[in-house]
């Protein structure tokens, strides 16, 4: 696939050739330098953005055949995200943010998924706080319990640990893998820390908008 | 950092921000405010300026020296040094002759220039009316249909005036001063004053009321005024139309309520709005601040920049607000020119001060105490990736009362109005913060199952519950005051309206001798009219109260001495008469015979008589002596019969008195009176429909000029809705991006949004409906003077267009935000 946009009248070329294929299961880095194009790449695949050539298709389904909402809901049916600044609701408790993904697909006993998830990550103490009164590895946790609560197929992470200290990284990274195994769900981690990518089944790097595999 | 650096960073900054559109938000938001004050600002100007004129029509000039000598040449000649304009009437009773018939007629003999405010109406032999400021010309006169009718002359005939013959040149249809002559009920017949000499009707004796007219600007006029009040001559006084004509004060009065209550309004909704906005910026700032502060700034630098950036917005937003003031005034005045009649007078000049002034008063009340908050952000928030309020304390209500409570009482000009208004409007405030607190409180614990959309807006509200009671506090006031402009409006000017009610009587007899009492009655009987109520009539003086002796000198004010000087006509009965309400004391029992009196309390309060005062009355003689036992209200403008002093029945009944009644006379029998007076030629009857038209068409014309402001406030009130919700855009955004990434479908997204503005809108219209209510009774009862039944309909009608209007005002806005793109999340919006 490729990615081109048009920038005070200039075309520039985000992504060139990039071609990439994830199993179910598969743990999978995209590492590169910044500004190569790696966010670019993640939301074209997590179906946030549209390629300008080429398909990306997930579960089978070529994104470019759904519309915006059947892109809505083969995410929140199947794709999880953690974001490098965690995005979480500032106004919703950790507890009520892990809720969201659930309530948004409609099932029942959110509250007591959430709430069992927020244990998993080891925050069952602080289902009442708010973002603001939880530190950054909190609430890395917080969206990671949000991000595996609605049992997705697919993960991605964008920079899950760039925010945090290296002890800290290090246990978010290991809660990350540790929930992906338990789940079996497959995991597209975009990130420049190549000790993190060596973690994962496969590697990709991205340099001047070309995407290329270097199996680990 | 110097004093001219930091002067020229935060003019920097202030560039920046607004290149960046970071102020953009702020300054729309106090531009609107003031746009809104200054458009009322300027179209009230223009409006009273416009009132007063009309008002003036009645006495066909701005102020009138009434006298029974011509005005001296040095009255005139101060007038004319002043630049005011000059004209000058003569009135006296006279018969007519013509065609061998002789009618007593009121002659007028006006100079050029009559009249200086208004227009004469005048009918020419070919039918055509035409109106227009001039005097008839030397040797032809106008005269009314009712004498042309009974002289039997037509328009082109002549008539002798005295020793004068003068040819009939018109019909005169209308004269604007006319309605001042209440009592002026013989015909009129008008001429040049050019033509008095020669009439020779006018000698030592004669019985002439002589009328200077004056007119020129306003201040001219005042400072005429004064000079020329400790200079009046005996038997002579000022009239102008506030005191002139009581209806027509009240009239004015209401009015002005009126527009006081819209102005009000107006400012409690930009206040809010900017408020909003202040919050947004300083909000926004935290960081920025920190940073500033991490790179060296004090506090009190810090402090000073933004203090000058809010001033230059300030500035800014009050001239591009003035000036959209003016323009959205100039849009209303065209609108309004079908009723408010051809051309308003220009407004004045303190708009334009006003306006700019007002953006740095507003925002000074409402930014410096989260500014001075500003001040003591650590350096160390720099680290913390969030806004953390600090407590404010009282001062930001205070001082924000303090700068409405200033803005209001200007523009309403009445201290105790205001605060009345401003009382109501915070009471209203603290209650609905206090409810949808106490709302969204039970919502958030109540296990609720609403649907897909209601629940994630249940969520959003009660998750967020200050900035759902601030939207809802805003939200409503806005309603309040949409509620307040139609419905309550409508109720309060139907009420009013009700005041002068379509049959108000329209014909008085007066000098009804006790014997005749029954004759006239059965006079009004044949004649298919309902009984009269006659009311009798006894002339009297105010000579004591409480055994002291009334000394007109003694009051220093004008109408309290001039009350003292004349004689009252006295009444009794035994109920109160309908239309008066009263207000201290208690009515006597049917049938009391004992003496005491009841006082309109108008005239108590101008003569300083109290409730249980003891007044003495010379009536032909004999000193009547008794308590005052009640205070009445009396609706001036209901054409009723009303006296200042009433005594029950039978006390006074031994003196002599003359009756008097009003009734209606429908048209089809207008020569009831003439039989009347054929029957009992000494009657008099006076036909007051010429002056309840009058009066009716100068009411109409006010309740348009209101409609007008409250169409105003109305549009005010929705742009402020807009500003609060702008105020939540980028949250909304970011939580709209984020659930979009989550998986939220468009359909979810709208119905959240929907179900969001629509639980708000219910919320707040309901209590809006409750203020509304409230701000009702009170305006009804203390203000207006008119009872006004509870509208309990506001309630659904305010919970329904609260929904209504908060979707249609709110979702063009929040569609947009529909678009949001989930990719925004990636980029840390």
């Amino acid at each position: 696939m490729a990615k081109q946009v048009i920038y005070h009248g200039q075309t520039l070329h985000i992504l060139s050739a990039a071609s990439l294929t994830v199993r179910t299961g598969e743990s999978v880095a995209i590492v590169g330098a910044s500004g190569s194009g790696k966010s670019t790449l993640l939301a074209i695949l997590a179906g946030l953005d549209t390629a300008s050539q080429g398909q990306v298709a997930l579960f089978g389904q070529p994104l470019a055949s759904l519309s915006e909402d059947d892109r809505a809901r083969l995410r929140r049916d199947k794709v999880g995200f953690v974001f490098q600044n965690f995005q979480l609701m500032p106004h919703l408790s950790a507890l009520e943010n892990v809720m969201l993904p659930l309530e948004l697909a409609g099932r029942r006993g959110a509250r007591d998924a959430a709430a069992a998830m927020l244990e998993r990550v080891g925050l069952a103490h602080r289902l009442d706080h708010y973002p603001r009164h939880l530190s950054g590895g909190e609430q890395q946790r917080v969206a990671l319990a949000r991000a595996f609560a609605p049992g997705p197929g697919l993960l991605f992470a964008d920079e899950p640990t760039g925010n945090l200290d290296p002890a800290t990284g290090r246990q978010v990274i290991d809660l990350l893998f540790g929930l992906n195994r338990e789940a079996g769900t497959a995991l597209v981690l975009v990130t420049h820390d190549s000790a993190l990518a060596g973690r994962c089944d496969a590697l990709y790097r991205l340099a001047d908008g070309m995407l290329a595999g270097a199996a680990t | 950092m110097r004093r001219l650096a930091r002067w020229a960073f935060a003019l920097r900054l202030a560039r920046r921000e607004w290149l960046s559109g970071e102020l953009s938000l702020l300054t729309l938001a106090l531009a609107v405010a003031v746009a809104a004050m200054t458009s009322v600002a300027f179209f009230s100007d223009r409006i009273e300026r416009a009132l007063t004129q009309q008002a003036s029509q009645l006495l066909a000039a701005d102020l009138v020296l009434n006298g029974d000598m011509p005005a001296s040449e040095a009255f005139r000649a101060e007038a004319r040094r002043r630049g005011l304009r000059l004209a000058e009437t003569a009135t006296f009773p006279s018969m007519a002759f013509a065609r061998g018939q002789a009618v007593l007629a009121s002659y007028k003999a006006v100079s050029a220039g009559y009249p200086l405010r208004g227009e004469v109406q005048v009918r020419d032999g070919q039918g055509q009316v035409h109106a227009g400021r001039w005097a008839p010309a030397p040797g032809t006169a106008w005269m009314d249909d009712r004498l042309a009718r009974r002289l039997g002359v037509h328009v082109g005939e002549t008539v002798e005036v005295g020793g004068r013959t003068l040819r009939l040149a018109g019909i005169l249809q209308r004269e604007p001063d006319g309605a001042m002559d209440l009592y002026n009920f013989v015909p009129r017949l008008v001429f040049n004053q050019a033509d008095l000499a020669a009439t020779g009707l006018v000698q030592t004796g004669s019985r002439v009321r002589w009328r200077l007219l004056v007119a020129g600007s306003p201040d001219a006029v005042a400072g005429y005024r004064a000079w020329l009040a400790p200079r009046l001559p005996r038997a002579a006084r000022l009239e102008d139309v506030e005191e002139a004509r009581p209806e027509v004060r009240t009239a004015l009065e209401r009015a002005r309520r009126f527009l006081g209550l819209t102005a009000m309004l107006t400012v409690a909704l930009s206040a809010a709005a900017v408020a909003m906005a202040v919050r947004r910026y300083l909000a926004r700032h935290w960081q920025p601040v920190a940073v500033l502060r991490c790179l060296g700034l004090t506090g009190r630098e810090v402090w000073q920049v933004f203090a000058t950036v809010l001033l230059t917005v300030a500035g800014v937003a009050g001239v591009l607000g003035t000036v959209a003031g003016y323009g959205v005034q100039l849009a209303l005045t065209r609108m309004a020119a079908a009723w408010v009649g051809d051309g308003l007078p220009s407004a004045g000049w303190l708009p334009w001060l006003m306006g700019p002034a007002s953006a740095v008063l507003l925002l000074a009340g409402l930014a410096l105490p989260p500014l001075t908050a500003l001040r003591r952000v650590p350096p160390v928030a720099v680290l913390r990736n969030e806004f953390v309020p600090t407590r404010q304390g009282v001062l930001v209500p205070l001082l924000a009362l303090a700068t409405l409570l200033g803005l209001s009482a200007w523009q309403v000009g009445d201290v105790t109005l205001a605060g009345w208004l401003l009382g109501a409007l915070f009471g209203f405030l603290a209650g609905v913060a206090a409810l949808a607190a106490g709302v969204l409180g039970v919502l958030r614990r109540l296990p609720l199952r609403p649907g897909p959309g209601g629940r994630f807006a249940l969520a959003g509200l009660a998750r967020r519950p200050w900035l759902a009671i601030i939207q809802t506090v805003a939200l409503s006031v806005g309603l309040m005051a949409l509620l307040t402009l139609t419905v309550v409006r409508s109720d309060l000017i139907a009420a009013w309206q009700k005041s002068l009610p379509a049959d108000a009587p329209n014909t008085f007899v007066i000098n009804i001798q006790p014997d005749q009492r029954e004759g006239v009655r059965q006079h009004f009987r044949a004649a298919g009219l309902p009984e009269p109520d006659l009311s009798p009539m006894i002339r009297a003086r105010l000579v004591a109260i409480n055994g002291k002796t009334v000394r007109p000198a003694a009051y220093t004010d004008d109408r309290a001495r001039r009350l003292a000087e004349r004689e009252f006509n006295l009444s009794w009965r035994a109920t109160l008469p309908a239309g008066n309400r009263v207000s201290r004391g208690a009515w006597w029992s049917a049938g009391s015979r004992v003496p005491q009196f009841s006082v309109e309390k108008g005239l108590a309060d101008t003569l300083g008589i109290r409730l249980g005062d003891t007044l003495g009355f010379d009536i032909a003689g004999t000193l009547y002596r008794a308590q005052v036992t009640s205070l009445r209200e009396v609706a001036w403008d209901s054409f009723r019969v009303n006296f200042f002093v009433i005594a029950p029945a039978g006390w006074l009944e031994g003196e002599a008195a003359s009756w008097i009644t009003s009734f209606r006379l429908p048209p089809r029998a207008s020569g009831f009176g003439d039989g009347l007076v054929a029957a009992f030629p000494n009657l008099t009857v006076i036909d007051v429909t010429a002056i309840l038209q009058e009066v009716r068409a100068v009411v109409d014309r006010l309740s348009r000029a209101i409609e007008t402001m409250f169409a105003l406030a109305l549009a005010a009130g929705i742009l402020v809705l807009w500003a609060a919700l702008a105020a939540t855009r980028d949250e909304r955004l970011s939580d709209l991006a984020l659930m979009r990434a989550l998986g939220a479908t468009r359909a979810q997204l709208r119905r959240t949004l929907l179900a969001e503005l629509a639980g708000v809108g219910a919320l707040a219209g309901l209590l809006a409906g409750l203020g509304a209510l409230a701000i009702g009774a009170v305006a009804g009862q203390q203000l207006f003077n008119l009872p006004l039944s509870a509208n309990l309909w506001l309630l659904p009608l305010g919970a329904g267009a609260g929904v209504v209007v908060v979707i249609a005002a709110g979702w063009p806005m929040l569609r947009r935000l529909l678009r949001a793109s989930p990719l925004d999340v990636l980029r840390n919006v």
